[in-house]
């Protein structure tokens, strides 16, 4: 193997591979990759074939992969024994309220412990550090009986409140962005006279931009695939969301892999679309987040 | 948007039923899937038959949404159903809501029966259906293996040994006494020994016979065939009272079984029978144990006038027989045992016969059901497991009964 | 500098203002929903008490019960045997994807994508799908590991492959991980690579000396953020073990090899109503959590290496 097919290896996409054994190492590459990708993605096959196989087909021995015959009715089961839309809808308020309490609050926050200098600083940092490590399975209880006073349970807002009260990973998140924010900039405005929070909403939130997608998406997943939380705050199905509708059609139908797998299918459905639309920031997200 | 929409509705709904003057009552059920179906067809007739309440049924089988909703500060349901064995527990926590002010006779209810349901002196539920458990069997499979119906555990034993099947690379292709329910299973083996899980209101899980009991499963069913290929063939059933149940598809001979098995098995088609369980002497024949399905009022509800209306409706005697048809399931009233209306439910008998019968054994009520019955769990998936002999694993059980709530 | 000047020239007393007012949300935040509950909890832990009773002061007996508890023991085993095989074998896993993922390809985004794509499938989904192929009979796993002629376990009944199975439903979202590495890996200086190859340094030296220090630190950040959600597992072992349909009973896998800590928590407080002892189940997670973390941050000065740059 010639240096250059080594480095080829090693370091990513900035090395052209020559040499004669080149298309070899090609193959050999795409083979791995895809490998990689299919164990990944195999389940997601496994999943959509038997929501579209027929009932006996589903419980052969030994399991076939395709379908001989395909069929809807497991869809349309479980389209009509869930009340699909309203989960839907109810999940999608309560992500959505989510992301609108992080995208406002998160910031303010992250702002705070970057921008500006006060005695509280470090204090609060550490506040913030120390709640993202905590188990939430610590404040489970007593935070239940405190919306239990309140007469909240039940309702969405258990889920939704803590969002606008900050949530530690986004503050981190946004703060460890906004360090790489110019001061300069900031001077220049506080020089023309403008207020803190001037200067907060118009200059540094705009810069701030994809640190704020990042946690948006982020949050929104999180929301989207909770399911502790809606188990313990949501009793009626009325307000149920994807994660408890899915569990407790388990408990109501007993374990019909064919409607199973297609109610499955339907609740992976729109996470997947979305995804599709902002897997720019998912993916660049990732990377900023944990590296910087 | 949809609080802002459940608040409109919720407007327009209060609107609508002031204007009409109806209230809407949820009632909360355990039952599912075709069970949930029969439900709603009573609930519809209760709608049909007055128009001041009208009462929408949803499904919710999990047991713990049930607490936390009761527990909320809004809940999520005005009537609801359960065992007479979370009665005590719950009625303790101060989540019931007392029944006497609806002034409904219980004269007809069995005693044994409405001792779990008053406590203190104050009535907390009442009794829509109860269960016992017989021994089921495939007809078709037994005329095969030219074995009839066992009548003791020994003759048992013998039909286990002639009806379980194993392929030649040792897996199991069948097995003569399954377990669809395992808890329910061993208890009623435990009863089957004269043993008792639950003797005088305690936690008595070595219990001589009961131990007996476990250990029968055990060595007959279970180490034959040994526990991994037994436990491999377990992992191919299908889902319970579906098309692929294991009773239905053959894989298991004979299973103990609720009475509601019997609705199933004929719309199966299946050649089937039921006798009383085996006893170990002639006198523990029949030997089995009642559950009884309980519908009781949650004290957060906010509609109580109309729930104790509904509450009347469904216990009352024409109601309850159809109720307990339409589901295949026993009645709660001492009057409608020997009711015709059951008669076309085949092999019905020996469920109704057992009711009143001095070998069904009833349940003391018992603040630590729920914390006893998972423990009983772990012990007889582990008993199924090899990992650990029924004596040790119901005295580890044993071991943990002394921080049980009392 | 102008920013030290400019700052410097506020008044601590408007600048602390200022800085309480951004903070005010999250400071508010934390004293509702972090302070106080962790107060609460520690004092419920001292209580016997269920939802609906006040509770009863009995001092250290939770603590005292939680020792002679057997299921409680199992359950951190469980739970500590989820963390110590699965953290490690997801960063191994995370690794030596990103190397994959790190080569001249075409479809980057593509590959990328469905690496990342089971993370954003609702874990109850997850967890059905992998009930359905870890069926020992018509799951698709043991007919794969069928035509290798590899003897096929029985994922879900059999206790010693029950934790297994939770492990391997966990890796099954290793791809946020994946990425993070991949990340990382394009920020390791190719002239460190270069001046490696010159001194005749193998791909295996090569990784060692060079891109496993690089990556450390992130390493440490993805070890303790791993570390910290394995401890906390419910979801994936409460849905591959609970029992369908059938009662209620808290299943909790094949001899209890599924009982994460969270859920044995869980069922305590919930289901058994003995929220005292949830609460004192909850204090220990912390302390345990907290042990390993403070554990992993006092090794991290031996192989943690900060580029100084």
């Amino acid at each position: 193997m010639t240096t250059a097919e080594i480095q080829g290896t090693t370091l990513g996409e900035r090395v052209p591979v020559g040499g004669r054994f080149g298309w070899l190492m090609t193959i050999y590459r795409y083979a791995l990759v895809i490998l990689l990708a299919l164990v990944f993605v195999f389940p997601f096959v496994v999943m959509l074939t038997t929501a579209f196989k027929v009932s006996d087909e589903i419980f052969t021995a030994p399991p076939e992969l395709f379908p001989r015959s395909w069929t809807l009715e497991h869809f349309y089961n479980a389209l009509t024994q869930i009340p699909f839309w309203r989960f839907l809808i109810n999940t999608v308020v309560i992500a959505g309220l989510s992301v609108l309490g992080t995208v406002l609050v998160s910031p303010l926050v992250a702002y705070s412990l970057a921008k500006l200098r006060w005695r509280g600083r470090n204090l609060l940092f550490i506040m913030v550090l120390a709640t993202m490590m905590l188990p939430p399975q610590v404040t489970l209880i007593p935070i239940y009986m405190m919306w239990n006073k309140v007469g909240l349970t039940g309702t969405i807002l258990p889920l939704v409140i803590p969002a606008f009260l900050g949530t530690p990973f986004f503050i981190f998140l946004i703060r460890q962005f906004l360090l790489s924010v110019p001061d300069e900039l900031i001077e220049a405005a506080k020089v023309d006279g403008a207020s803190e929070f001037r200067i907060y909403w118009s200059i540094v939130l705009p810069i701030a931009r994809p640190a704020l997608i990042t946690s948006a998406v982020f949050q929104f997943v999180w929301a989207w695939t909770d399911f502790l939380y809606p188990l313990i705050y949501l009793n009626d199905e009325e307000s149920y969301t994807l994660s408890i509708g899915l569990y407790s059609f388990l408990g109501q139908h007993g374990v019909q892999w064919g409607p199973l797998m297609a109610a499955c299918v339907l609740f992976t459905l729109p996470a997947f679309l979305i995804f599709l639309m902002f897997q720019r920031y998912f993916i660049g997200g990732i990377a900023t987040g944990a590296l910087k | 948007m949809s609080t802002a929409l459940g608040v409109v509705m919720m407007f327009g709904g209060a609107l609508g039923a002031y204007a009409q003057d109806k209230t809407e009552i949820t009632f909360s059920y355990l039952w599912g899937g075709a069970e949930g179906a029969a439900l709603e067809q009573i609930i519809a007739d209760f709608n049909a038959s007055q128009d001041k309440i009208v009462v929408k049924g949803v499904s919710s089988p999990d047991m713990t949404k049930q607490l936390a909703s009761m527990s909320s500060a809004k809940g999520a349901f005005d009537i609801s159903d359960n065992f007479a064995s979370n009665i005590a527990s719950w009625s303790n926590q101060g989540i019931l809501l007392p029944l006497d002010e609806f002034g409904i006779d219980t004269s007809d209810f069995p005693e044994s029966v409405m001792k779990q349901l008053v406590v203190d002196g104050v009535l907390y539920s009442l009794p829509i259906a109860t269960h016992n458990f017989q021994l089921v069997y495939n007809k078709k499979l037994l005329d095969e293996a030219g074995v009839t119906p066992p009548t003791t555990t020994a003759e048992l034993a013998e039909a286990i040994k002639k009806l379980t099947k194993v392929d030649a690379e040792g897996n199991v292709t069948q097995l003569g006494l399954g377990l669809t329910d395992i808890s329910a299973g061993m208890k009623t083996l435990g009863y089957a020994f004269g043993g008792d899980w639950n003797r005088d209101g305690k936690p008595t899980p070595t219990d001589a016979n009961f131990v007996k009991g476990v250990q029968f499963y055990y060595d007959n069913v279970v180490a034959p065939v040994t526990p991994a290929a037994y436990n491999k063939f377990v992992a191919g059933f299908g889902p319970y009272m579906s098309d692929q149940d294991s009773f239905k598809q053959g894989k298991i001979a004979m299973v103990f079984e609720g009475e509601w098995r019997a609705k199933f098995n004929a719309e199966a088609g299946m050649d089937w029978g039921v006798v009383p369980v085996p006893g170990e002497t002639p006198e523990l024949l029949g030997s089995t144990w009642a559950d009884v399905s309980t519908m009781f009022i949650p004290t957060n509800t906010g509609n109580k006038e109309a729930a104790g209306e509904f509450l009347k409706y469904i216990v009352s005697p024409p109601v309850m027989e159809k109720f307990s048809h339409v589901l295949a399931n026993l009645p709660g009233r001492i009057s409608l045992a020997g009711s015709a209306a059951y008669d076309d439910l085949p092999n019905f008998k020996v469920w109704l016969d057992a009711m009143n019968s001095p070998n069904t054994h009833g349940l003391p009520p018992a603040l630590y059901m729920a914390e006893y019955n998972a423990d009983l769990a772990s012990a007889f998936d582990s008993v199924l497991q090899g990992a650990q002999t029924p004596e040790a694993a119901l005295q580890a059980v044993a071991d943990r009964t002394g921080s049980y709530s009392q | 500098m102008s920013e030290a000047r400019s700052r410097n020239s506020e008044p601590t007393g408007r600048a602390l203002l200022k800085g309480l007012a951004f903070a005010s949300p999250f400071i508010i935040g934390f004293l509702v929903l972090y302070a106080w509950p962790i107060l609460a909890s520690g004092y419920y832990s001292l209580t016997d008490f269920s939802l609906f009773k006040a509770p009863k002061w009995v001092g250290l007996a939770n603590y005292e019960r939680m020792i002679s508890d057997a299921k409680f023991w199992k359950s951190l085993y469980n739970t500590l045997f989820f963390t110590f095989v699965g953290v490690p074998v997801d960063i191994a896993i995370s690794i030596a994807g990103a190397h994959i993922l790190n080569q001249k390809l075409r479809g980057q985004p593509l590959w990328r994508a469905l690496v990342y794509l089971p993370s954003i499938v609702p874990a109850v989904a997850a967890g059905f799908l992998w009930r359905w192929l870890l069926n020992a009979q018509y799951g698709f796993v043991n007919e794969i590991l069928r035509w290798f002629h590899i003897p096929q376990p029985n994922w879900l009944l059999d206790a010693s492959w029950g934790g297994i199975s939770v492990i391997v439903l966990m890796l099954w979202t290793v791809g946020g991980t994946m990425l993070i590495y991949l990340a990382a890996l394009k920020n390791v200086p190719q002239e460190l690579y270069e001046a490696a190859e010159l001194d005749g340094a193998g791909p295996l030296r090569r990784f060692w000396h060079i891109t496993w220090p690089m990556i450390s630190p992130v390493t440490l950040f993805q070890v303790i953020v791993l570390m910290i959600a394995f401890l906390q597992v419910f979801t994936q072992p409460f849905v591959l073990s609970k029992d369908p349909g059938l009662g209620t009973q808290t299943a909790t896998g094949p001899g209890d090899s599924m009982l994460s800590y969270s859920i044995y928590l869980f069922q305590n407080g919930f289901t058994f109503l003995k929220m005292g002892y949830a609460s004192a189940m909850a204090w220990v997670l912390l302390f345990v959590t907290l042990a390993i973390t403070l554990l992993i941050l006092w090794s991290a000065k031996k192989w943690v290496f900060y580029d100084n740059r």
